[in-house]
């Protein structure tokens, strides 16, 4: 197992590095360039005043001469500097967001599994009952709405008229600390957090509902019955061992997706994240900042697969790395 | 086998619950709460309505995007930092709502003969933040580092304010240590002294100060990363307002600088909360945020809802800028294009669009007024000169007017012999070839993007066959507007002006970069120059006759139609008082900022 793992993380070199070179090929490839910005230049500014800032940015080297430059330095864990954000370092940019996002990603994963997976067990176990088509219909209804519009419908009931929660941001001011930091950062999070986890509730739902019916449908099931285990039992021990493994394949996945932030979710609450921050990077063509998220999104997904595939032999003892 | 995954198990739980605990233990103890007992302005019992202003409160204003960060004036680039550094940091000199020059951290200047020098008297018991005084060192400190070597490298783009200065070319190349353009006569009396004549020159000498007791002795390639430019609480100006704190890209907190050398402001505080755009309206409403001013405004399709609201006040004008659709009139040749030079001897005139007739009567067929009226809802305007309405220079009876008259624009095009010769309904040009002509546009201004349909629809009503390109970000549309512009021949783009001065020519300059028409007209030129020519421009008058001259012909010859100046709609909380917005910013004088705690 251990071996295992060593070799996993051994290619992750490799498939990195491809990485590395893909997106800044794309990011070189698209037109324009950090300094010729999102919106048209000022026209009280010379615009020599910007071809010298070019040449000293060193945007117009060769792309191989570029990409020498970025990776030289990021080997060394030196991400440059924003081309954009006047001269602020790329980690200090990210880590500013990370936390938020993180924060914001584990807690719409707890709603999504804490309120997904049970209500996809007690369907599973009461199909076709009037909770389980209830159910099966606020699944569709969460993967149907697109988020911002659930988002933006939520702030204007449960923020704006009814003032339950707070609109906008992570935290009402500066200068709190301890725990009303932290109820304050709850209480923020509540909304987006329940907006971007709704699609997310929904799919667990639908997944965790199916794969239990299919297991309890099992030849084993129904010999564990014969012998007389409880239904408890029966449901605990031996059905949703087998049944949570697709799960976890997509809870693999999903932490590569929720820490890459919800680009629109953190827009529509105005909360500062990876997403936003990676998308800005992208139209401003700030490649130095484009080029560290894509590096650490592709390390947490390699990651989050890995320890997918660890999960699974640990659920089931018949799946074996060796 | 069991006993080991137990094992797995309890250390991925123990790892949760450390990890759960650190974040936990941001250090309790100190519960520097930000609530202070505030209401100290209630105990006005009856009079529910006081005219005279009330010290303390607060106020929010909203902006929908955060600042970059970079709270340095000589540093910043986006109108959402200046919402900061407008507060902050002060200039010597102001601009009044005629955009006349005003005494303001100089209180009197004189300016010699040929308008090379000018030497100002500083206020006096002026201080920063922190105490320090205010001093003409400051300001010469200040233009020093716009001028120093490296200053653009490390990201700095002001250096419109300085090129002119006495010695700026030496200074800048490190050549000489001595820095001749700004000197203190004594610590408060300063002069600027220019190379030669200048007719901006009271502009050349209003940008906002920066401390040299802070930033002295650090290196320019280092400012943008000093603590004095990035944190709160260490950012300093002379301004009414301290930068006091801020949870990044969320809220933004301005504290009352109470030794205010002018007056002590009436607000305690002005907190900027960052909002989405869509849920601004709703916070303003419910009372969350107090107003909406620059740089996004209330959109103008919200403006009946706006309005409708009894406790919101709004304040339209007129903003600074204009959207417009150009004409390719010239290539560049593929050599220029490589080495990025602009010959305008060696241009190739864009078949048809080189044509006036056929621009004039592509402007009598586009009605603007129903852009203005529907796509607008009426706020806005319809211009005729690429010159700022709010400026003297400006004069709407000098330029051809171009009303909406699509007869006259079918006569103009039969006259230059574009005729509809094969009945297709679509023009064809003079030597009976199929003719398209291509209209490019770029995407992030909503309403643009909206107009560019609306005006190729208004053109195929004449019989010209438009094709309407797709749309690209602004970053690839630029570039292509500046390279590779082979194929195309009408585009839509905007332009911000700045309040400072009049003068078109960086932009519609033939040598220009922004001149993406590639205008190439002597008269134009001409005019242009002598607009800007001492001793004789040292008269406003003189360049006020000069520049309608230059509107009539810029208005005849037509390189660009001008679509619509949009309106800056402003809209506050009846609890607001004071705010008086100058022509180029909402962020005026908010030290006579107060609110009236009514009736709640």
């Amino acid at each position: 197992m251990y071996k295992y793992i060593i070799r996993r993380i051994l290619v992750f070199i490799p498939m990195l590095f491809a990485l590395t070179v893909i997106v800044f090929g794309l990011a070189m490839a698209a037109p324009g360039d950090a300094i010729s910005g999102n919106e048209l230049a000022d026209p009280n500014v010379d615009p020599e005043v910007y071809e010298q800032q070019r040449e000293a940015l060193g945007l117009n080297d060769p792309v191989p001469v570029q990409y020498w430059d970025w990776i030289s330095s990021a080997a060394q864990g030196d991400f440059g500097n924003s081309l954009v954000y006047n001269g602020r370092s790329v980690a200090e940019l990210i880590e500013e967001r990370f936390a938020n996002t993180l924060y914001l990603g584990l807690f719409s994963l707890g709603i999504t599994i804490l309120v997904g997976i049970p209500i996809g067990i007690y369907s599973a176990r009461h199909p076709y009952s009037l909770f389980d088509y209830g159910a099966t219909g606020f699944g569709f209804l969460g993967l149907a709405i697109p988020n911002f519009f659930f988002g933006l419908i939520a702030i204007y009931l449960l923020s704006i008229h009814l003032g339950w929660f707070p609109a906008q941001g992570t935290l009402s001011g500066p200068g709190q600390s301890g725990f009303n930091e932290l109820s304050d950062r709850i209480h923020h999070m509540i909304l987006p957090g329940i907006t971007l986890g709704l699609a997310g509730t929904a799919t667990y739902m639908r997944y965790m509902r199916s794969e239990v019916l299919d297991v309890l449908g099992s030849d084993y099931i129904r010999t564990a019955r014969a012998k007389g285990m409880s239904d408890t039992n029966v449901l605990y021990k031996h059905t949703l061992r087998n049944a949570l493994i697709p799960i976890i394949t997509l809870m693999g996945f999903e932490i590569g997706v929720l820490l890459s932030g919800a680009v629109i979710t953190e827009q529509v609450f105005q909360y500062p994240g990876i997403g936003t921050l990676f998308l800005n990077s992208v139209t401003n063509r700030d490649f130095p900042v484009v080029m560290a998220i894509a590096l650490i999104l592709g390390t947490l997904i390699l990651i989050g697969n890995l320890i997918a595939d660890i999960l699974y032999s640990i659920i089931d003892p018949r799946i074996r790395y060796d | 086998m069991r006993l080991k995954n137990k094992w797995f198990i309890f250390l991925i739980f123990v790892l949760a619950f450390g990890l759960f605990l650190a974040a936990c233990s941001g250090d309790s103890a100190s519960e520097g709460d930000a609530e202070e007992p505030e209401e100290g302005s209630d105990t006005e019992e009856e009079e529910p309505a006081s005219d005279e202003p009330q010290m303390g409160g607060t106020l929010t204003g909203a902006m929908d995007t955060a600042p970059a960060g970079v709270f340095n004036p000589i540093f910043y680039e986006e109108a959402y930092e200046a919402n900061i550094l407008d507060f902050t940091h002060e200039s010597l000199l102001s601009q009044n709502d005629s955009l006349e020059f005003e005494p303001h951290l100089a209180n009197d200047w004189e300016i010699n003969d040929d308008q090379t020098e000018i030497t100002l008297t500083l206020e006096e018991g002026v201080t920063w933040h922190d105490g320090e005084s205010f001093t003409a060192d400051d300001v010469v400190y200040t233009y020093k580092a716009m001028s120093s070597p490296g200053y653009v490298e490390a990201g700095g783009i002001r250096t419109e304010y300085v090129v002119r200065l006495l010695g700026y070319e030496e200074f800048n190349n490190g050549e000489t240590d001595e820095f001749e353009g700004v000197v203190a006569e004594d610590d408060h009396t300063v002069t600027f002294k220019f190379a030669e004549p200048n007719v901006t020159i009271l502009k050349d000498v209003n940008f906002p100060i920066i401390p040299e007791h802070i930033f002295g002795d650090v290196p320019i390639d280092e400012m943008t990363e000093h603590p004095a430019t990035l944190n709160a609480g260490e950012v300093i100006g002379t301004g009414p307002f301290k930068f006091t704190e801020m949870l990044e890209r969320e809220q933004y907190i301005l504290e009352k600088n109470a030794d205010y050398w002018k007056s002590e402001p009436y607000l305690d505080q002005i907190v900027w909360q960052v909002v989405d755009q869509s849920v601004m309206l709703g916070l303003l409403e419910n009372g969350e945020i107090d107003f909406i001013g620059d740089p996004s405004g209330v959109p103008a399709p919200d403006f009946e809802t706006v309005d409708a609201l009894d406790h919101v006040e709004i304040i339209e004008q007129t903003d600074f800028g204009y959207q417009l659709m150009g004409f390719i009139m010239n290539h560049r040749p593929d050599s220029q294009v490589e080495s990025g030079e602009l010959n305008p001897d060696e241009w190739i005139p864009n078949e048809d669009m080189s044509n006036q007739q056929v621009r004039q009567a592509m402007a009598y067929a586009i009605d603007r007024q129903a852009i203005v009226d529907n796509l607008l809802h009426g706020h806005g305007s319809m211009i005729n000169a690429p010159i700022a309405q709010q400026f003297w220079a400006y004069d709407e009876d000098a330029a051809t007017q171009y009303e909406y008259d699509p007869e006259q624009a079918e006569a103009l095009l039969d006259e230059a012999g574009y005729e509809d010769t094969n009945d297709d309904g679509y023009r064809e040009t003079p030597d009976g070839e199929e003719w398209v002509v291509n209209l490019n546009y770029p995407t992030g201004n909503q309403l643009r993007e909206d107009s560019a349909p609306i005006i190729a629809d208004f053109l195929e009503q004449v019989g010209i066959q438009i094709d309407l390109r797709q749309p690209t970000e602004m970053t690839a549309f630029q570039e292509n507007l500046t390279d590779n512009n082979e194929d195309w021949d009408l585009y839509l783009l905007g332009w911000s002006l700045g309040s400072g001065d009049p003068d078109p020519s960086a932009l519609w300059g033939t040598e220009a970069a922004y001149n993406f028409s590639r205008w190439n007209n002597d008269d134009s030129e001409q005019l242009m120059a002598e607009a800007m020519q001492p001793p004789e421009a040292f008269e406003q008058e003189y360049r006020s006759e000069k520049y309608s001259e230059w509107q009539a012909e810029f208005s005849e010859d037509l390189p660009a139609l001008l679509l619509y100046a949009q309106n800056k709609i402003y809209a506050f909380n009846e609890r607001v008082n004071g705010v008086e917005p100058m022509p180029y910013s909402f962020n005026n004088d908010p030290e006579l900022w107060w609110v009236s705690e009514s009736e709640e």
